[in-house]
């Protein structure tokens, strides 16, 4: 799908009207590209004095991605991004001097700049002070977030106390966020839980040997999910309802995967998948549960056939799946479980009572799941895309879909790609410190938090 | 004009036009096979002259002796591809008997415009045919083509004579096709009317059709030569009666030994005989099947289920 | 030369049927799976989708399912009946179109409506012989995309015009052009040597057979009733791939019932003695479509973690002299099958399901008729008795093509890959009987096992 509005106002003459009418201008966002660089320009590294010792420890990571990396901002620079730890605050007073040396910096952002910031959980904190400071950090991230311009974005790496920033997920979280691949993740905090997970040999292709199935792969955010797994080395299982074979099959042969019709819905739908994985591929390591409907009525109009269906293809379908494939002994060593939920399901939606209750379910659903699969050696988490250009959203009346579109950070709608980015993020073998999350690819939309 | 038979020319025997007598009759020497369209010219003329004469009755014995010879007769290949492909003829080099008629015909015509001929050559009807293919006989061999009539007969709506046309190759006779016309009207002279009744006909199972197109005439027209009117247009189909244009009766004697297929061999016996015309543009019903020492062959109206033709091949030896 | 006909125990396979031709020292051949697009009526949604279109279409859903994206295939055969002169590399050039390695061969094969199970068989050979260790079967046809060509003379004008050296000899050629030789000519379902049409031929064998309008309604009722059930459980998911919008056989009629086709008037047969019975309800529509067939040795098969669904044990093709009306048309699988059973040393009423090509109602019906006819089987068979009968229970059991539709080419893929499935679903043991007749009175008929 095509931004109109965004293309016009990044080329040629109506880039200059725009700018002089002082229209808003959305940029072109820094997305992954094979060979560019990870940032676009040198990184700074800040810190509170406390937490010196972990920033060394990431500007070494930054270094060992041979990243040119300052741990002072020089008057005269320009800068891919900026890394801020705070790790070891202790009252909201200590704040003050990383967060103003942080100012300077965003002026000085590259197009397509990152912040990150790494800190710990207010929950965690062992006084009151330290707990304001944490949370304190958690309202400077997304407020700093709104503040950027050109495609920059801000977010932060929650580290659970006892994590360590050289954690896989905390390394992992860091790559993904610096890089394009996060082009649509703004204003958030990645929250890792714990040590687990493994580096990748290839950063590149950090999916490579792994078994990922894919739901609703037949389109949109499915087949850009099938592709972006494929491209990290998954092999591919596109799976989609038989009427939608044609461009199953496509996206199937596209990514030099398998198709498999599939209705999830029905009883045997867990079974047959499961066999299809076994008998082809012998396991399965990764299962996107993607494939999701809508049917808008006001609460006040809804009928069970448009109820019924939403959460029996949103929810039930991943819940009943997830808890088979916890059983199978086709489970992979390290398995990766991640949904689809949705910024409706967070902030709720007029008209979606039925896909806010199957949106907001599959977040329960995640948390409370993360349980049994981290015993599997596993995780299970949620991806909560905002205003995705894809054929669903393109079919929204274009004035509310003009105002969807452009009411977050970035003041575009996301593409697929981005949900895919974020989603082969969480089922890689880096990200096995994240588990029961749910995290948001919305250009920092202004619903919900 | 040029017709299709044109070019299976003969081989220049000098010409002895002159005629040498022979046990039956004198045999005239003709340089080449006549071209057809001269001799309806003739024939017209003829027809003329036997209807201003007002010959409604022949004497037995006034059909004329003479005999017509074309020899070194080799037939085209083209012209021979193009007479298998509209009768459906498979492609081999041997010549599928209803050609070697076509080839034999303009002979009997030209003897049939002579005039010595007792009979007018327009409104005659083929009746029946009768062919003895005693040898395969092939593209390249040089023929041999003699032709007279005899065997005048009463018939219940008029007179038959007996046309009778012999191929040989080196003095060996390998086919001879007798074709029995009537000439409707026309009484033999001392003779009564057989007034026998048609054979009834017994609609068979059929096992198959053709569909006749309104140019089935035309096409048969430009492979045989035989361009009679009443077969390529309608004005003259309507001068004899024809409320159409009327199928050769040797064409659809022809599709139905070629449905036969290579199963009749080299050898065989074709036997035809015609009832009503095919008016076209038509489809009939066929049966082409085998029977007890050969093939029986019918093609007939289906809405009707009157007969047009009924006739056999009978594979020799 | 004989195929060896030494003890039936090729290595990997559990024990076969056994003294058929291929079941010597081969190995197996086997069915991996299949897929078709949806079966479309002629002018439907395929109406602009040629025939490379098509197959192409099923290729790709064949390979999607099978994840062959890349591969070489040892050979893939398909055909099509109705065929522009351009297709001469048809399936050649639907591999080209396809996600499977360019390195993949490919030809075509004609056998009129047997296309599709004449790929198989030769294909399935093969892979027995260790020629090749993978193959897609195929075929495909558009009665809607039909070649139309022109006129005899007017080609025949032309092939002089496209030869000719000097001006004269162009207007020469040109001056024989007539307006009527304007006139397109379309191919037709009429045999060229009887000038009949498919459905009058099996008009005249209905007829000889006595078969009842009563009969013909029924079996297409039944065709129609089991290939909806069949859809409504799934059956066809691994089946097929929608195309152009089409999800399922746009022929199929769930709610048709005795009733309502009695009350179609008969198309074919009407000029006969014999009360017409054959309706378009009891006929196969003209069709589009296209149908694959991935086919394997069980090495190439166990490599890829691919399913085994069935064997292919041996087939039989067959042929009648229809043209001089010793058989009905479409009667050769009565000729070839008990030949086939000989050979295996089986019975008829030994399979567990058949599958006989619903070219019309009739052709299904005078087949078993003739099978349980005794004179017809000692005179015409040789067989010192009647075949018997076919338990109709296991006849179509998802219905054929009086249901699903006919694309000719297409039809034997659709057979060979249902069967497979549903032998597969059976399980061990479980047998099948396939009969398809064809244009020229011919057949192919073919044991499948579940493998």
């Amino acid at each position: 799908m095509t931004d109109t509005y965004l293309n016009l106002v990044n080329t040629g003459f109506t880039k200059k009207l725009a700018k002089q009418l002082g229209l808003p201008r959305p940029a072109v966002l820094r997305r992954h590209r094979p060979g560019a660089p990870l940032v676009p320009g040198p990184v700074v590294v800040l810190d509170d004095a406390a937490s010196e010792k972990d920033a060394d420890t990431v500007a070494q990571q930054l270094l060992d991605w041979d990243l040119d990396v300052r741990r002072h901002a020089g008057p005269e620079e320009r800068f891919g991004a900026a890394v801020v730890v705070l790790t070891e605050v202790a009252s909201p007073e200590d704040l003050s001097a990383p967060v103003l040396a942080l100012g300077p910096v965003l002026k000085r952002l590259a197009p397509g700049g990152r912040v990150v910031v790494v800190s710990r959980p207010a929950a965690g904190a062992t006084s009151p002070a330290a707990a304001a400071a944490r949370q304190g950090i958690d309202g400077v991230v997304r407020s700093l977030a709104k503040e950027l311009r050109g495609g920059a974005t801000g977010n932060g790496i929650v580290l659970a106390d006892g994590v360590a920033p050289s954690a896989p997920s905390a390394v992992g979280a860091l790559r993904f966020l610096l890089s394009g691949r996060s082009a649509f993740v703004d204003g958030q905090l990645v929250e890792v839980d714990s040590d687990a997970g493994e580096l990748p040999t290839d950063w590149e292709r950090p999916l490579d040997g792994r078994v990922a199935v894919v739901t609703g792969a037949a389109r949109g955010i499915g087949a850009a999910i099938a592709r972006t797994l494929a491209g990290q080395g998954a092999t591919v299982v596109a799976v989609d309802v038989p009427a939608a074979g044609d461009a199953l099959a496509k996206v199937a042969n596209e990514v030099h995967g398998t198709a498999l019709q599939l209705d999830i819905t029905a009883t045997d739908a867990a079974e047959r998948l499961l066999q299809h994985v076994r008998s082809r591929h012998g396991r399965l390591d990764v299962v996107v549960h993607n494939a999701g409907i809508t049917r808008d009525k006001l609460l006040a109009n809804m009928t069970p056939e448009k109820w019924d269906p939403v959460v029996g293809v949103n929810v039930m379908a991943p819940l009943r799946i997830t808890d088979a494939l916890l059983v199978s002994e086709a489970l992979g060593e390290a398995p990766r479980v991640v949904c689809l939920a949705s910024t409706s399901g967070i902030a709720g939606n007029r008209g979606q009572t039925n896909y806010a209750a199957s949106k907001g379910g599959v977040i329960g659903m995640v948390q409370a799941s993360a349980p049994a699969l981290a015993a599997a050696g596993g995780t299970i988490n949620a991806v909560a895309p905002g205003f995705i250009e894809t054929d669903m959203t393109a079919r929204i009346p274009f004035a509310t879909r003009e105002v969807a579109r452009r009411f977050n950070s970035l003041q575009q709608g996301g593409q697929p790609v981005d949900v895919a980015e974020t989603i082969a993020f969480l089922a890689s073998p880096q990200a096995g410190g994240i588990n029961g999350r749910t995290l948001r690819v919305c250009g920092q939309n202004m619903v919900g938090r | 004009m040029s017709t299709a038979t044109g070019r299976s020319g003969a081989t220049g025997r000098s010409g002895a036009a002159d005629g040498s007598e022979r046990a039956g009759g004198r045999v005239v020497e003709l340089p080449a096979t006549p071209g057809l369209a001269g001799l309806y010219g003739r024939g017209v003329v003829g027809s003329a002259r036997a209807a201003v004469a007002r010959r409604r009755s022949v004497r037995p014995g006034s059909l004329p002796g003479t005999r017509l010879r074309v020899s070194g007769v080799r037939p085209d290949p083209t012209h021979l591809s193009d007479y298998q492909h509209l009768l459906h003829e498979g492609a081999s080099d041997v010549l599928p008997a209803g050609f070697v008629h076509v080839l034999a015909f303009p002979v009997a015509t030209a003897l049939m415009v002579r005039p010595d001929f007792p009979l007018p050559l327009l409104g005659m009807v083929h009746v029946a045919n009768r062919v003895e293919q005693r040898r395969g006989l092939r593209l390249g061999e040089a023929l041999d083509v003699e032709v007279h009539v005899r065997d005048l007969a009463a018939h219940r709506a008029g007179v038959t004579v007996d046309v009778v046309a012999e191929v040989s190759v080196d003095g060996e006779r390998a086919w001879e096709g007798v074709s029995t016309y009537l000439v409707k009207g026309v009484r033999l002279d001392g003779a009564e009317r057989p007034d026998g009744a048609r054979d009834s006909f017994e609609v068979p199972v059929p096992t198959g059709q053709w569909r006749l197109g309104a140019d089935a005439g035309r096409r048969y027209a430009a492979v045989s030569g035989d361009r009679n009117p009443i077969h390529t247009t309608t004005l003259a189909a309507k001068a004899f009666g024809f409320p159409r244009t009327i199928a050769h009766g040797m064409y659809t004697a022809a599709r139905a030994i070629a449905a036969v297929g290579p199963a009749r061999g080299e050898a065989y016996r074709w036997d035809v005989e015609f009832a009503k015309p095919v008016l076209l543009p038509s489809t009939v019903a066929v049966r082409v099947a085998p029977d007890d020492d050969g093939f029986g062959y019918a093609v007939w109206n289906p809405r009707k289920g009157t007969p047009h033709l009924t006739g056999s091949v009978t594979p020799l030896r | 030369m004989a195929a060896p006909r030494t003890s039936p125990t090729p290595a990997p396979a559990p024990a076969t049927t056994g003294t058929g031709a291929g079941a010597g020292t081969t190995r197996r051949a086997v069915v991996v799976g299949g897929n078709r697009i949806p079966f479309a009526r002629a002018g439907g949604p395929y109406a602009h989708s040629s025939n490379q279109d098509m197959l192409t279409a099923a290729l790709e859903g064949l390979v999607a399912r099978f994840g062959l994206a890349g591969e070489r295939i040892g050979e893939v055969a398909a055909g099509a009946v109705l065929k522009h002169s351009r297709d001469f590399n048809l399936t050649r050039e639907s591999v080209l179109g396809s996600a499977l390695s360019p390195e993949t061969p490919a030809y075509d094969v004609q056998m009129a409506c047997a296309t599709g199970m004449e790929t198989v068989l030769g294909l399935s050979n093969k892979i027995r012989l260790g020629q090749i260790d993978s193959a897609v079967a195929g075929g495909v046809d558009s009665t809607s995309d039909a070649p139309i060509a022109v006129s005899e003379p007017l080609r025949r004008v032309l092939l002089d015009l496209s030869r000719a050296k000097t001006p004269q000899q162009r207007l020469k050629a040109v001056s024989r052009l007539r307006p009527a030789h304007l006139a397109p000519s379309a191919p037709t379902t009429g045999e060229p040597r009887t000038g009949l049409s498919m459905g009058e031929h099996q008009a005249l064998t209905t007829a000889a057979w006595g078969i009842t309008r009563e009969a013909q309604d029924e079996l297409a009722v039944a065709s129609h009733h089991r290939l909806a059930a069949a859809y409504e459980r799934g059956f066809f998911d691994d089946l097929m791939t929608p195309y152009r919008r089409l999800t399922r056989d746009a022929n199929l009629r769930a709610d048709t019932s005795v009733e309502k086709l009695a009350g179609l008037k008969p198309v074919f047969g009407k000029s006969l003695d014999a009360p017409a019975t054959m309706t378009a309800g009891n006929s196969t529509p003209l069709s589009d479509g296209a149908s694959t067939v991935l086919l394997a040795s069980d090495e190439w098969a166990a490599e890829r973690g691919l399913p085994v669904l069935a064997t292919i044990v041996d087939a039989e093709p067959g042929a009648v002299d229809f043209v001089h009306g010793r058989d009905g048309l479409l009667m050769a699988g009565a000729h070839a099958v008990p030949r086939l059973l000989a050979r295996n040393g089986l019975t008829l009423q030994d399979f567990d399901l058949y599958e006989i090509h619903e070219a019309f109602a009739g052709t299904v019906l005078c087949n078993l008729a003739a099978w349980e006819d005794e004179d017809f089987c000692r005179e015409r068979l040789g067989l010192d008795k009647a075949l018997g009968s076919v338990d109709r229970s296991r006849l179509n059991v998802t219905g054929s093509s009086l249901a699903a539709g006919h694309p000719f080419a297409a039809t034997g893929g659709r057979i060979v890959a249902t069967l497979a499935k549903l032998l597969a679903e059976k399980g061990p043991g479980s047998r099948g009987l396939i009969s398809v007749c064809a244009a020229g009175g011919q057949a192919i008929t073919m044991i499948m096992e579940a493998a």
